[in-house]
C-alpha cells in the first residue's frame, strides 16, 4: 500500500522544489517587479508579504520569500495527485491549505535546500492529518481486563475477517481472547467466524442466526469475566449509517456490553463515501480507532488519510491480505517518512 | 443516493440561468463545479478531465439551437456526455445462460447472486446457483441459506478446496436448469493466482455473461480493477451494489467506462428483492435531479396493480389516511419509502428524516391500527378523539400511544407533501410542471 501515492508525492515534491528554486535564478528581477504578488485568489491565513518587505529581506538578509505564485502550479498538481489517490475532496483541500500555509511567506536563505523545506511542509501536512497511531498491545496491558472491543462498519468492509486477524495477532502476543459472534443477520456469518475461531484456536460465543446481537455479546462479556479472559472481540453485522433502526440496534449493543474501544472498520479502496460514513458512525456510535482493510488492493492509500482526517481518530491496523497474519499495526510517522524520504 | 452529486450540479447549472449568450467565464465556472461534483462522487480523475473538456468545447463551439436557452443547451450537453460515460444498459435476456460473478472481496457477490437468482426466478426461469467460493469460511452456508429461502438449488461443497472441480461437477449436476449463476470468491487484480482461477472458471463454464460486482463506495481504484478483470475474462456487465448507502457509485461508473460494458443491475438493500434493472437515461436523470419516473413505474407495475399506489393522489396533495394505508400496503412489495421517494421527481427536496425512517415492522403495525378505524375516521382523521383512540387501540390490540404515533406520522407525511405542493406556483399542479421545476427551468 501507499506505493503509488509515494511515487506521485515524489513527483510533486520535485515539482515544488523546482518551482520554488526557480526564483533563485533571477534575484534581480524580483526587485524590478512593481506589482506585489498579493494577487492571491484564495485567502491564505498568512498575510502576503509586502513588496517592501521582500526587497528588504532579499537585500539585507539574503533571503527569499516564497510567494503564492511560486507554488500555485505545483500545488494544483498535488491536488490532483491526492484526488487520484482517493483522498476525499474536503481532505485534499485541507492538506493543500496546510502545505501552502507552511510554504508561502517562508523566508529562505539563498542556497538553503529547497527540497528540505518542501519535504518538511508536506510531512507536516500529512502528519497533521494522520494523527498519532494506536498501540493496541499497550492499551490492553494498561487497562483492566477484560478489554472489550466492539467492531462496527458498513457491509462488506471485512469486519469478520479483521476480528479473526486481530484475534490471531493478540493470541500470538500471549493474550487470552474470546470472540462474540454478533453478526446474527447475514446468512453464513456465524459459520464464518466460528471456522476462523476454530482455526486460530480461540473460544467463540455464538447464538442462533436471528438472535439478538446484544444478548450474544453480553454473554461473551460474562464468559470473559468468569473465565478471566484478557480481551473480548465483538463482531457485528454490517450496517449502513442511513438505516436508523440498525444504528439504534448498535446503540443498544453499546449500552449492553459497554465496550472499552469502538473500532470502526472500513476498506482502503473506498472513495469519497468513506468520509461521509466514517463521520456518521463517529457521530452516532463513536469510534476510538480505525482498522483499514484491503490495503493490499490499493497502492494509493488515500482512504487512510481521508478517514483519519475526518474523524480525527487514530488508525490502528491495516489489513493487507487474506491470511491471518496479514495485518500490520499502523505507524503514521513511519508511513509518512517512507512516503517522502528517499531518492 | 446520488443526492449530493446532483445537488452540486444543479448549483452549477443555476449559475447559467438567465444568461442569453454562452459566456466563457460562466462555462468555465460550470466546468469547474462539474469537475468537483464528479470527483467527489468518485468518478475517475481522467474520465472527469475528459468529460469536462468535452463539455467545455461543445458548450462554446456548438451553435445554440433555436428556442433553447443557454442553460438548456449546456444541460443537454452535460447530460449527453454523462450518458456517454455510463455507456448503455446491458441487455438481459430471458434465455438459457450461464452467468459468472466476479469482483473484489466484500463487494457483495454472494448476496447479489441470490438476488439475481430471485430476479430470474420471478421472471419464470428455472434457476440454479453454484458456490465456487472455496476460500471464505461460511460462504457456502450463506449462499445455500439464501437459496433455500427462495427454493433455488445451490450446488457446493464446503469441504472441497478446488473451485474448478466444484464448478465442473455443479454444471453437470444442474444440467436441467436453464440459468446457472456461478458465485466466485472475492479477488483483486493484484493476485495472479486468483485471476488465473477466474480465467479457468470462465473457460469451463463457457459463461454467457461475466458480470463484475462493484461496491458503490469503490473509489479511484475502480477503473484499474475493472481494467484487469476485463483483460482477464472480458467483463460484459457491471452490477453496482450497496446503493442504499450514501455512496454515489462514481467508481462503478468509471468501471463501466473502462470495460465499455453497461450497468446490468443495481442492488439497494439487504432483502433478496432489492435488485433493480439499470436504465442509463434514468440514472442520469436522477443524477441531474429530474427524477426517474420510469424506474418507479417499472417497479410498481411488477409488484402491484396500478391502482394500488396512486402516485398522482400523493402528488396532488390530497392525502388521507386511506392513501397512507394503500401506500403501506404497497410498500412491502416496493421497498422502503425512501427509495420510492428517491425515484419521484422531487429533485432534492429535503424530506424530514423521520418521515422516511419508519421500519417495515412499524408499517405492519400501522396497517393493523388503520384496519380498526371507521371509514369516516380514515377520511377525516381529525374526528379521532381520545375515546375513539381508545376504541381503535383496543380493536387493534395496541395502545393509544401507538395510535397517536401513527397520527403524528400521518401529519408529518401530509405536511411534507403539502410543502412540496406549496413549492409549486398555484393550486393546479401537474407532474410535468414539477419535472420542469426541478430540472431547473423556473
Amino acid at each position: 500500500m501507499f506505493g503509488g501515492l509515494r511515487e506521485r508525492l515524489q513527483a510533486v515534491r520535485n515539482r515544488l522544489s523546482s518551482s520554488i528554486g526557480a526564483v533563485v535564478a533571477p534575484p534581480a528581477a524580483e526587485q524590478d517587479t512593481t506589482s506585489p504578488v498579493a494577487s492571491s485568489t484564495e485567502p491564505v491565513k498568512t498575510a502576503a508579504p509586502s513588496f517592501v518587505d521582500k526587497v528588504k529581506v532579499l537585500v539585507l538578509e539574503r533571503e527569499l520569500i516564497v510567494s503564492e505564485k511560486n507554488v500555485a502550479e505545483a500545488l494544483s498538481e498535488l491536488e490532483l495527485t491526492l484526488l487520484e489517490s482517493d483522498v476525499a475532496l474536503p481532505v485534499t483541500d485541507a492538506i493543500i491549505i496546510s502545505v501552502r500555509k507552511n510554504l508561502v511567506g517562508k523566508h529562505r536563505k539563498i542556497g538553503e535546500s529547497v527540497d528540505a523545506m518542501v519535504v518538511s511542509a508536506l510531512k507536516m501536512a500529512l502528519l497533521e492529518v494522520l494523527g498519532k497511531g494506536f498501540d493496541l498491545k499497550e492499551y490492553i496491558t494498561s487497562h483492566p481486563h477484560p478489554v472489550k472491543i466492539l467492531f462496527t462498519g458498513v457491509n462488506g468492509t471485512g469486519k469478520t475477517t479483521s476480528v479473526a486477524k486481530i484475534g490471531s495477532y493478540l493470541h500470538k502476543q500471549g493474550f487470552s481472547v474470546v470472540i462474540g459472534a454478533g453478526d446474527t443477520y447475514r446468512a453464513g456469518a456465524i459459520e464464518q467466524i466460528a471456522v476462523h475461531a476454530e482455526r486460530i484456536g480461540i473460544k467463540i460465543i455464538q447464538h442462533k442466526e436471528g438472535a439478538d446481537p446484544s444478548a450474544v455479546l453480553f454473554d461473551t462479556v460474562q464468559y470473559a469475566i468468569s473465565h478471566k479472559i484478557d480481551v473480548v472481540l465483538a463482531d457485528t453485522a454490517g450496517r449502513f449509517h442511513t438505516k436508523s433502526n440498525l444504528m439504534n440496534q448498535l446503540d443498544k449493543i453499546k449500552r449492553v456490553m459497554k465496550p472499552d474501544l469502538v473500532v470502526y472498520v472500513d476498506e482502503a479502496v473506498a472513495g469519497n463515501d468513506a468520509v461521509i460514513r466514517a463521520a456518521e458512525f463517529d457521530r452516532t456510535i463513536g469510534a476510538d480507532a480505525i482498522v483499514l482493510t484491503k490495503a493490499d488492493m490499493d497502492s494509493r492509500g488515500g482512504a487512510a488519510i481521508s478517514i483519519a482526517h475526518t474523524i480525527g481518530k487514530p488508525l490502528m491496523f491495516l489489513g493487507v491480505g487474506q491470511g491471518y497474519d496479514d495485518i500490520i499495526p499502523f505507524d503514521p510517522v513511519g508511513v509518512v517518512n517512507e512516503l517522502l524520504d528517499s531518492a | 443516493m446520488l443526492d449530493n452529486l446532483s445537488y452540486s450540479l444543479k448549483d452549477a447549472l443555476k449559475k447559467l440561468a438567465g444568461k442569453t449568450i454562452v459566456d466563457r467565464a460562466a462555462v468555465d465556472e460550470l466546468v469547474k463545479d462539474l469537475q468537483r461534483a464528479l470527483l467527489s462522487a468518485d468518478v475517475n480523475v481522467k474520465l472527469v478531465m475528459d468529460l469536462s473538456k468535452a463539455v467545455r468545447t461543445r458548450s462554446l463551439d456548438e451553435q445554440l439551437p433555436k428556442g433553447t436557452n443557454v442553460r438548456e443547451h449546456v444541460l443537454r450537453i452535460v447530460y449527453q456526455e454523462l450518458v456517454r460515460l455510463v455507456w448503455a444498459s446491458t441487455e438481459v435476456r430471458l434465455e438459457p445462460q450461464t452467468i459468472l460473478m466476479a469482483g473484489l472481496q466484500g463487494s457483495g457477490k454472494t448476496t447479489t447472486t441470490a438476488k439475481l437468482a430471485r430476479y430470474f426466478q420471478k421472471k419464470g426461469m428455472k434457476v440454479a446457483v453454484i458456490c465456487a467460493d472455496t476460500f471464505r469460511p461460511g460462504a457456502y452456508e450463506q449462499l445455500s441459506t439464501l437459496c433455500t429461502r427462495i427454493h433455488v438449488p445451490c450446488y457446493g461443497n464446503p469441504a472441497e478446496k478446488d473451485a474448478i472441480k466444484i464448478t465442473r461437477e455443479g454444471l453437470a449436476a444442474l444440467k436441467e436448469h436453464e440459468l446457472i449463476i456461478v458465485d466466485t470468491q472475492g479477488r483483486h487484480a493484484l493476485e495472479p493466482d486468483l485471476i488465473q482461477e477466474i480465467i479457468d472458471l470462465n473457460v469451463i463454464t463457457k459463461a454467457t455473461h461475466r458480470w463484475l460486482v462493484i461496491d458503490a463506495a469503490l473509489g479511484q481504484q475502480a477503473s484499474e480493477q475493472a481494467k484487469r478483470f476485463h483483460e482477464a475474462i472480458g467483463i460484459d456487465g457491471v452490477i453496482i451494489t450497496k446503493m442504499d448507502g450514501t455512496a454515489k457509485g462514481g467508481g462503478a461508473m468509471s468501471a463501466v467506462a473502462e470495460t465499455k460494458s453497461g450497468i446490468a443491475f443495481i442492488g439497494a438493500g439487504e432483502t433478496i428483492e432489492d435488485l433493480e434493472r439499470f436504465d442509463a437515461d434514468g440514472f442520469i436523470s436522477r443524477l441531474l435531479g429530474m427524477g426517474d419516473l420510469k424506474a418507479l413505474y417499472e417497479k410498481a407495475s411488477e409488484a402491484i396493480k396500478a391502482e394500488d399506489v396512486d402516485v398522482n393522489a400523493i402528488m396532488k396533495g390530497k392525502f388521507t389516511l386511506r392513501d397512507m394505508y394503500k401506500q403501506l400496503e404497497a410498500l412491502n412489495k416496493m421497498g422502503p419509502l425512501k427509495q420510492i421517494m428517491g425515484m419521484l421527481p422531487l429533485g432534492n427536496m429535503e424530506l424530514p428524516d423521520g418521515v422516511l425512517d419508519v421500519t417495515s415492522v412499524k408499517m405492519v403495525r400501522y396497517r393493523i391500527i388503520m384496519d380498526s378505524m371507521t371509514p369516516n375516521e380514515l377520511d377525516d382523521p381529525t374526528l379521532i378523539n381520545s375515546s375513539r383512540m381508545a376504541r381503535i387501540a383496543h380493536g387493534a390490540g395496541s395502545t393509544p400511544d401507538e395510535v397517536r404515533e401513527l397520527l403524528k406520522y400521518f401529519k408529518t407525511m401530509q405536511r411534507t407533501l403539502k410543502g412540496l405542493r406549496g413549492a409549486g406556483s398555484g393550486s393546479k399542479f401537474s407532474m410535468q410542471r414539477l419535472m420542469k421545476k426541478f430540472s431547473g427551468q423556473q
